[in-house]
């Protein structure tokens, strides 16, 4: 199980958490395995939460998103151990590439390479990403109310299972350009009231 | 507390980024900079707890919108119960809440081609306005307003009549374009009989 080795209690090392991913990363690669548990613990705290969004944009769902964390993030860990990342300083673009095979795999459906990592898995550190704070849902609907009709209308459209504006333009008779500008200034008078600085439309 | 970020990508691209309206090579560039900055991820993070709050709300019946047909057949799609109650101009139906129904939809048919404003009034039996919806989307093309009140306004009303109607507003006048009258019996209830 790749979870199980999970460091969560691990603290985030002062030392480590001031230097740059590519620091981190050459410490990693110049280290002997699993002598640089704090520069690896550090690495996936910043890194667990990237590549998390990465998989919801592409895989629409939360568990196969933190599936996708942990393969990458063991994948990622382990090579930069092998010394295989050859440019520590392109760190994002490495873990890009990792993010785009994993996805694909995870889209095939193959359980031939989550196989190989759980061969790995047994000795890589992993906490837990740090999750971020939950949307106050009485003062959404309430926010949600305040906008404008059609405001409101895209918004719903749009996010409740993530439509493009030519999409939502199609649906509501609009053309998209105007559903682009509708959807911008709904999400800022939203995000206004959600942090308290809208009092009324 | 993320570092500041020197070269911040932006709601707007954040959105489009979002909602997959990229172009492949715009996509790319934005996936390296998420990768790299904190800070930038942070407001994605924000932007995707704000889309899934949306999501739920409206799953809860929490939001009073104007919605559209093929919004309802994503919703049925989801697994939630929807009620729907089909009015023709000038139509009376009667209406309900079950406990089980997620959601009840108002899909009134209208004939609104080249109408510059349209509102939805909220009446009571009487005809005295009780809630305006002000210059709804509508299109013209599908010939029907479908109407999604918050499901938990409909379980605490009592039985009583609501008359809804639609109104063109054009040069500060107001013309009646039609009206649908809703006979409300409150929940628990037998089976709707519109
Ligand atoms: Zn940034």
């Amino acid at each position: 199980m790749i979870c199980s080795n999970v460091v969560s209690s691990l603290e985030t090392d002062p030392a480590e958490s001031s230097l740059a991913d590519a620091d981190l990363a050459r410490r990693v690669t110049a280290a002997a395995p699993g002598e640089a548990l704090a520069a690896e613990t550090e690495l996936y705290r910043r890194l667990a939460p990237r590549v998390e969004l990465y998989g919801l944009r592409h895989l629409r769902a939360e568990q196969a998103a933190a599936d996708l964390v942990q393969q990458v993030l063991v994948l990622t860990i382990e090579r930069l151990r092998e010394g295989r990342v050859r440019e520590p300083e392109r760190l994002a673009s490495y873990v890009l590439g990792v993010c785009r095979m994993v996805v694909l795999d995870l889209k095939r459906g193959e359980g031939r390479r989550k196989r190989a990592l759980e061969r790995y898995a047994a000795d890589v550190p992993m906490a837990e990403s740090s999750s971020s704070p939950r949307v106050d849902l009485d003062r959404l609907a309430s926010c949600l109310d305040r906008l404008h009709e059609r405001e409101r209308s895209v918004l719903v459209l749009t996010f409740y299972s993530e439509r493009s504006a030519t999409e939502v333009a199609a649906e509501l008779g609009l053309s998209p350009g105007n559903v682009r500008v509708i959807r911008h200034r709904a999400l800022g008078r939203l995000r206004e009231c959600m942090s308290g600085e809208l009092s009324a439309p | 507390m993320s570092a500041a970020c020197g070269t911040p990508l932006g709601l707007s691209l954040l959105v489009d980024y979002w909602l997959a309206e990229l172009a492949p090579a715009d996509e790319e560039r934005v996936e390296a900079h998420l990768l790299g900055c904190a800070s930038c991820g942070y407001e994605l993070r924000s932007l995707v707890n704000l889309a899934g709050g949306i999501r739920r709300v409206t799953r809860k019946g929490a939001v009073r919108a104007v919605v559209t047909r093929a919004f309802l057949e994503r919703v049925a799609a989801d697994g939630l119960r929807v009620r729907e109650y089909r009015v023709a101009p000038g139509g009376s139906v009667q209406c309900t809440v079950a406990p089980e129904d997620d959601l009840v939809v108002a899909r009134l048919s209208a004939g609104l081609e080249g109408i510059g404003r349209v509102d939805l009034a909220i009446c009571d039996d009487s005809g005295r306005e009780r809630e305006r919806v002000r210059d709804i989307p509508v299109s013209g093309a599908h010939g029907e307003v479908v109407f999604l009140p918050r499901t938990a306004s409909l379980r605490a009303a009592p039985a009583g009549v609501d008359r809804l109607k639609l109104l063109a507003v054009e040069q500060g006048a107001e013309r009646l374009l039609a009206e649908y009258i809703f006979v409300h019996t409150p929940s628990p209830a037998g089976p709707a009989r519109g």
